[in-house]
């Protein structure tokens, strides 16, 4: 079994899974990184390039794990969504109820 | 005072043109339908929503307490900024739940997530709050530009606060969010374009980034350089648990809804997305552009410093990066720097005046009101709705006046402080039911002004460091709530397993599943996923 899934269908990815909690994880170290690395870079501090560059690769490393499971979920829910929208629609009404 | 010639009086006006003309050339699709009007018929692709995102974030007091801050505390104040970080998070879990709920507004989703008459006092509680707190924002985001318009031409306060915003609310009238999108897109790019140049004339003008360096540590400012500067753990002027307190609160608010008031803007662009996977998109790129431009405004800022050896009054230094772009633009340029700052202002003003006038409307109007109203007469209350907003920020914005900073992080950070958690509570726990919550936001709102305001100025508590009353509050309205929620039923379960089937929440929802799975109900949509993978 893979270390990371790449391969989902609609049903399996419906499902909280590690794909989700390594986005969770890394994603505010993507934003903290960038943010404060780029703003040291553009002083020309080596710190920040350090900080600029880590913030790069986990970020894209986030990516490549998450997209395929949300493209699965994308997909999946697209096709129940009119149901969805029309019971919703019903339900918005207030007197109906 | 600032100077203008003729070639800057082209660039503002034919700027105003573009961006009043662009949103309103949409006035067929913004009147098609209610779901038109207010989520551009939920079709968009993730970089629409996302550079409206952006455009929307990047509001005329924006620069102005990121200015005062950065100059006053160094690359140390970008962590303020990192209160959009919730976006973090919630680009992978509340903004899929609550995309997958395909609730209109925050408020709808109350009525989706409790039951009974909780869940309907939520709902329009939640609407009627929103509808205020957009005239406050809107207030303050017009108030800001009428300070800008009283340093650049000595103009009256209010002159900047009206005329604006009543210019932006023509295309907000005609064409609804699909004219505030189109125009966001081209506002976000001029904006972010004229942020870019502002930060490198700064640089230019203080000798270049090396010589920025320099000088700072001849000042005896080396420090202003490091962002993670501390001074003990709850001493000194940079505290740990102040640093702890802007990382834990905003990211670990991601797996909520609500947690921050921003949610209420980009709940509306997660719905206007085509599906999940561009709701999340336009979430994390919109704030990871947001988090890009203060890097960017970062370098213009301590340039300012060094070029005012750190001399400006806090006042001053809130207009600094006002200051830089009029300062040091060259002629014909300065009009496009203030048409760029037009885009900045108007672009968060029409968004919140179109969200304000959506809870207005799709949750007030339509669903208490008069459910039965046509599509066309919902568009016509979502018209007069924008210009109450408008009226109501008149009002706001002259109460604010020139204290843009105090107001901030009063509305940022601690009139939210006390529900911080509840709004977690309400995606993650099943059994947090709409009293818990209802008595949270009402707790929240009376403490946090007795906290922050009333009782320090009786000298009942000292006046705290800001991030000491977040904590407190926490903990002042979670003895409220708590015990509410555990001595009331939790809500139907029958409302709760259709929440769950059709959004899957994460978190603690252990009896809810069990109860879909005994009902066939998971069983039943797996079946229609394979179905339809085989088809596929």
């Amino acid at each position: 079994m893979a270390l990371i899934k790449r391969k989902w269908t609609a049903h399996e990815a419906d499902e909280w899974t590690k794909e989700d909690w390594i986005a969770i994880v890394i994603s505010p170290f993507s934003y903290i990184l960038i943010c404060m690395g780029l703003a040291m870079s553009f002083f020309l501090l080596p710190l920040g390039f350090l900080l600029l560059g880590i913030g790069i690769v986990i970020t894209f490393i986030m990516f490549f794990v998450i997209d395929p499971k949300l493209k699965a979920v994308s997909s999946g829910y697209e096709k129940k969504q009119h149901e969805y929208l029309k019971e919703l629609e019903r339900i918005q009404r207030w007197e109906e109820k | 005072m600032v100077h203008f010639a003729p070639l800057d009086y082209f660039w503002t006006i034919a700027y105003l043109i573009l961006m009043i003309g662009a949103g309103t050339i949409f006035y067929r699709l913004g009147k098609r339908s209610e779901s038109d009007f207010f989520l551009a018929g939920r079709g968009l692709p993730w970089w629409l929503p996302a550079i409206s995102n952006f455009a929307t974030h990047t509001a005329t007091d924006t620069p102005m307490w990121f200015s005062g801050l950065v100059y006053q505390k160094g690359l140390y104040g970008m962590w303020y900024s990192l209160f959009a970080g919730w976006c973090a998070i919630s680009a992978w879990v509340s903004t899929r739940i609550f995309r997958r709920s395909l609730a209109g507004t925050q408020a709808e989703w109350q009525t989706q997530r409790f039951s009974g008459l909780g869940a309907e006092l939520l709902r329009g509680w939640l609407a009627g709050w929103q509808v205020a707190l957009s005239m406050f924002i809107a207030g303050w985001v017009g108030i800001a530009m009428g300070n800008v318009c009283h340093y650049a031409f000595g103009w009256p306060l209010w002159y900047g606060l009206v005329i604006f915003s009543t210019l932006c609310t023509i295309y907000v009238i005609a064409a609804g969010y699909w004219g505030v999108i189109i125009a966001d897109v081209q506002q976000g790019i001029t904006m972010l374009i004229v942020i870019i140049l502002v930060s490198i004339w700064a640089a230019i003008a203080a000798g270049g980034p090396s010589h920025i360096v320099a000088s700072l540590k001849q000042m005896g400012q080396n420090e202003m350089l490091n962002p993670f500067r501390m001074t003990g753990f709850m001493s000194g002027d940079y505290p740990a648990l102040w640093m702890i307190t802007m990382i834990v609160v905003p990211f670990l608010g991601g797996f909520g809804m609500a947690t921050h008031f921003d949610w209420f803007v980009e709940a509306q662009r997660i719905q206007s997305a085509r599906s999940i996977r561009d709701a999340s998109y336009s979430i994390w790129w919109g704030t990871a552009t947001v988090i890009v431009r203060n890097a960017i405004w970062g370098i213009a800022i301590l340039a300012l410093y060094v070029m005012t050896s750190g001399k400006l009054s806090a006042k001053e230094a809130q207009l600094g990066w006002f200051i830089v772009g009029f300062k040091f633009f060259p002629v014909g340029m300065v009009g496009f720097f203030f048409a760029a700052i037009l885009a900045i202002h108007i672009s968060s003003i029409a968004g919140i005046l179109n969200l304000g006038s959506m809870y207005a409307t799709r949750d007030l109007y339509h669903h208490y009101i008069n459910p039965k109203a046509t599509e066309k007469k919902v568009v016509w209350v979502g018209r007069v709705m924008t210009v109450v907003v408008l009226l109501g920020s008149f009002f706001f914005g002259m109460m604010i006046g020139d204290n843009i900073i105090d107001w901030l992080f009063f509305a940022l950070w601690l009139m939210i402080a006390g529900t911080w958690l509840p709004n977690i509570l309400q995606v993650i726990w099943w059994r947090f039911n709409s009293w818990g919550y209802l008595s949270a936001w009402i707790a929240n709102l009376g403490i946090c002004w007795l906290v922050v305001w009333v009782l320090p100025a009786f000298g009942i508590i000292p006046d705290l460091p800001d991030y000491q009353q977040f904590w407190l509050l926490i903990i002042l309205v979670a003895a409220v709530y708590i015990p509410i929620t555990f001595l009331t039923k939790p809500d139907d379960m029958d409302r709760l397993v259709k929440l769950y089937v059709q959004t899957r929440p994460i978190g603690f929802w252990g009896p809810v599943k069990r109860e879909a799975e005994r009902r066939g109900l998971l069983q039943a949509i797996d079946e229609i996923d394979r179905k339809a993978e085989q088809m596929a």
